[in-house]
């Protein structure tokens, strides 16, 4: 148990969060994408996370303490927004055109939420730093 | 005769501060990179629990004090993690508040820099002595 592991902990954040705003962004980014490879309009992504050990076997408390690991990708299966635009080309021949389940207020609301958990995780790294360059002290004087 | 405020008992008494609070903190950056982990539980160490437990330990296998100087052993126990209240369930999963946390890891922060800024003086005011007493 040493401060290493609160380092490894507290990047382990700052990673699924970084990732979660990439995903974020590509949902963004993909708001009004009608068309994809795999067929239909483009499918709203998210990340499911789960805690992890730290991995530290000679230590009784190090598989108490958790990191945060990214799991997967995953789709989202709510159904697809239907608006009326025969004009479009990717209209069906009742001229209904379905757009991506992405909902911008919800990605915006989520991008907050990756912010400051990340600023959250930046400040328990600065802490961590703090604690070391105050025990590096002791041996100074 | 050994006195209660001796150097020897406050630096054994601020090391286990350090190291609880050392503990704590990696505990709280745990909470905090899962703050978004669905099912994630949240934990702690109490500080005081911890504390005394550091202080009054003396298991059946530390070493016999049958004089009152005699120096004590530092068993080196753990302290428990548990889990600890928090505001409950949201959406299937524990909710904790990044507020809350937040103020646990400085709450934390200041009780390691001042342990450890304690443990610096005392080793000035040791320093001082043996500087003056050199003499």
């Amino acid at each position: 148990m040493n401060f290493l592991d609160s380092l490894k902990i507290s990047a382990s954040g700052l990673f699924a969060q970084r990732k979660r705003m990439d995903v974020i962004a590509g949902n963004l980014s993909n708001i009004e994408t009608t068309r994809t490879e795999k067929g239909g309009p483009y499918r709203r992504k998210m990340i499911s996370v789960v805690a992890e050990p730290i991995d530290d076997f000679g230590d009784m408390l190090g598989s108490q303490i958790e990191g945060v690991r990214v799991d997967s990708v995953v789709e989202d299966n709510t159904p697809f927004k239907i608006v009326h635009n025969p004009g479009h080309p990717d209209a069906d021949k009742d001229g209904n055109l379905q757009k991506p389940n992405v909902d911008l207020v919800v990605e915006m609301t989520n991008m907050l939420m990756a912010r400051n958990v990340y600023a959250a995780n930046v400040q328990a790294l600065k802490s961590t730093r703090q604690m070391v360059m105050k025990a590096l002290e002791i041996g100074k004087t | 005769m050994p006195d209660k405020l001796s150097l020897r008992n406050m630096s054994s008494a601020l090391e286990s501060a350090i190291s609880i609070a050392q503990q704590r903190h990696n505990i709280i950056s745990s909470n905090i990179s899962n703050l978004e982990t669905p099912g994630y539980k949240a934990k702690d160490i109490d500080f005081k629990t911890a504390m005394a437990q550091a202080l009054g330990s003396e298991s059946t296998t530390a070493l016999a004090r049958t004089n009152a100087g005699h120096i004590g052993q530092n068993t080196g126990s753990e302290p428990e993690i548990e889990p600890f209240e928090e505001d409950g369930e949201w959406n299937g999963f524990n909710w904790m508040s990044i507020d809350k946390v937040m103020n646990k890891m400085t709450e934390n922060n200041l009780i390691y820099r001042t342990a450890t800024e304690t443990l610096l003086r005392k080793i000035a005011i040791m320093k001082e002595v043996i500087r003056e007493g050199g003499r």
